[in-house]
């Protein structure tokens, strides 16, 4: 389970995070949701312990994950898959190299097994055969999908993902939301997914979580999201044109 | 003023937690030997020939400049000396040390800014890998090494640039040249004074590139800001040190 209690987040006078709090439980892929600039992706990296909050706590199997020392924290981070925003591919590395970083680094995995997997990513994410592709070379869509085949290619217990389907088609975007369901039912990783997607988001999601100018105004099922009468809620998921938002 | 003198402590600061942080990993080995090998290769290998030519003209530069005293006094035979004596305590490592600041200082603020910008330190740092470990301490240490082997063969090539420049417009011979340089009156310690100036400016260039790098806020524009930074930092720094390293030799 992940526990986020009371984040509290701040740069310089902008307030991004109000006293959020949640808990994603084991098993459980949660859909975070909110307009632009609600404190997402920040409340993101802060849960997989990249930015520290003014307060709060994120508990990861029973462990203030910010009590813990640096060097603790490095070690605890390889529980976590992230996908970024903004891809975060290593410009210098080919497309198999960027998918293989993480094995190399984190298992004792043969250069044989490590091939095996990366091409089985590559399939997963419908790009075959871009092994020596450099990042540069990639559509914006394409650096998304090799950023998904990055963070899921550990299986980690805990996975963070930042916009899974932007910039992709709706074909190739709804592929993208079934796999990442079926390779966190397969695993059974806990997962939080940030998307501003809702239509396919809510396809996948067991619970949903709605920010709002940094604070969750909404916490409950995929089916309570849906007939929520809240009426910013009510707005935002079915994408009402009308509303206070 | 006071802001400027704020912002000058901050970025000293800033280095010093920097520079810190980089011994631990040194003392402890803790650094990636495949990144250290690819910085050597960018910063070393690839700086040859800018290292070359600017070498080859500073020599030339200084018997140009030399000339009209050495021709009033006859002092044809004291070419060597003066030209080994000026490149090998200050001309060399100054200049090469400036060229490699524009060369490679700027190029690594402007790849790690990037890096920063585009998420990839963050991304490091979620595959539980240091950054300081894996991408810092390695180009820093390749910046030194890169610095103090450039400094070397640029030494030998102004010197013969100069050698050339002085045979052409003096008509020094090489021979006398030669003998001028091995007369007794430059030794060792003239060489170990510049490869002191060459790893001291190295470690002051290699903390300011990568600390503006890492320190960029505001995307593109930011990155611009923090090359523009290291390069202003980085040659003020070398004048400094430069001054502060040969009093302190000089007594």
């Amino acid at each position: 389970m992940i526990q986020i209690d009371r984040i509290e987040k701040s740069f310089g006078h902008n307030r991004v995070l109000r006293e959020v709090s949640f808990e994603v439980p084991k098993g459980c892929l949660y859909g975070l949701i909110g307009p632009g600039a609600s404190g997402k992706s920040v409340l993101l990296k802060i849960t997989a312990g990249l930015i520290r909050p003014e307060r709060g706590r994120i508990v990861v199997e029973a462990q203030d994950i910010f009590s813990m020392a640096d060097i603790e924290l490095q070690k605890f981070r390889a529980n976590f898959g992230m996908l970024f925003q903004n891809y975060a591919l290593f410009d210098y590395l080919t497309v198999y190299e960027n998918i293989a970083f993480p094995l190399r680094r984190m298992t004792t995995m043969t250069e044989e097994q490590i091939r095996d997997r990366v091409a089985d990513r590559l399939k997963r994410v419908q790009l075959p055969g871009f092994e020596d592709r450099m990042p540069s070379g990639l559509s914006g869509g394409q650096k998304k999908r090799i950023g998904v085949a990055r963070a899921t290619v550990m299986q980690a217990p805990y996975v963070l993902y930042d916009e899974p389907a932007a910039g992709l088609d709706p074909v190739t975007s709804q592929r993208i939301f079934n796999l990442l369901r079926d390779e966190q039912r397969a695993a059974g990783s806990t997962v939080i997914m940030v998307s501003s997607d809702i239509e396919r988001l809510l396809t996948v999601t067991d619970r949903v979580g709605m920010l709002y100018k940094g604070r969750l105004i909404f916490d409950g099922t995929t089916e309570e999201a849906k007939g929520s009468q809240d009426p910013y809620v009510r707005q935002f998921v079915h994408g009402l044109v009308e509303g206070p938002l | 003023m006071g802001e400027s003198l704020l912002e000058m402590a901050e970025t000293a600061g800033g280095m010093g937690v920097l520079f810190g942080r980089i011994l631990v990993r040194l003392a402890r080995l803790r650094f990636d030997g495949a990144e250290f090998l690819r910085s050597m290769y960018k910063m070393g290998v690839k700086s040859v020939p800018i290292v070359i030519v600017t070498a080859l003209f500073t020599g030339g530069i200084m018997v140009i400049q030399a000339a009209p005293i050495v021709k009033r006094y006859g002092a044809q035979g004291l070419l060597g000396w003066g030209a080994g004596f000026g490149t090998l305590r200050e001309i060399g490592p100054l200049l090469t040390a400036l060229m490699l600041s524009g060369r490679v200082g700027a190029n690594n603020t402007a790849e790690l800014g990037t890096m920063v910008v585009t998420e990839q330190i963050d991304a490091l740092r979620a595959l539980a890998i240091d950054p300081i470990s894996f991408l810092i301490t390695p180009r820093f240490l390749a910046f030194i090494l890169t610095l103090f082997l450039s400094t070397l063969y640029a030494d030998a090539l102004a010197l013969l640039g100069a050698a050339y420049a002085g045979k052409g417009l003096l008509d020094v011979e090489p021979s006398v040249f030669y003998n001028g340089l091995t007369s007794g009156l430059l030794n060792f310690g003239d060489v170990a004074v510049g490869l002191i100036k060459s790893v001291v400016f190295g470690i002051i260039m290699a903390l300011a590139s990568c600390h503006f790098g890492l320190a960029v806020k505001g995307g593109a524009p930011g990155v611009g800001r923090a090359v523009n930074a290291t390069v202003v930092a980085s040659a003020a720094g070398i004048f400094v040190l430069d001054y502060f390293v040969s009093f302190g030799i000089s007594g």
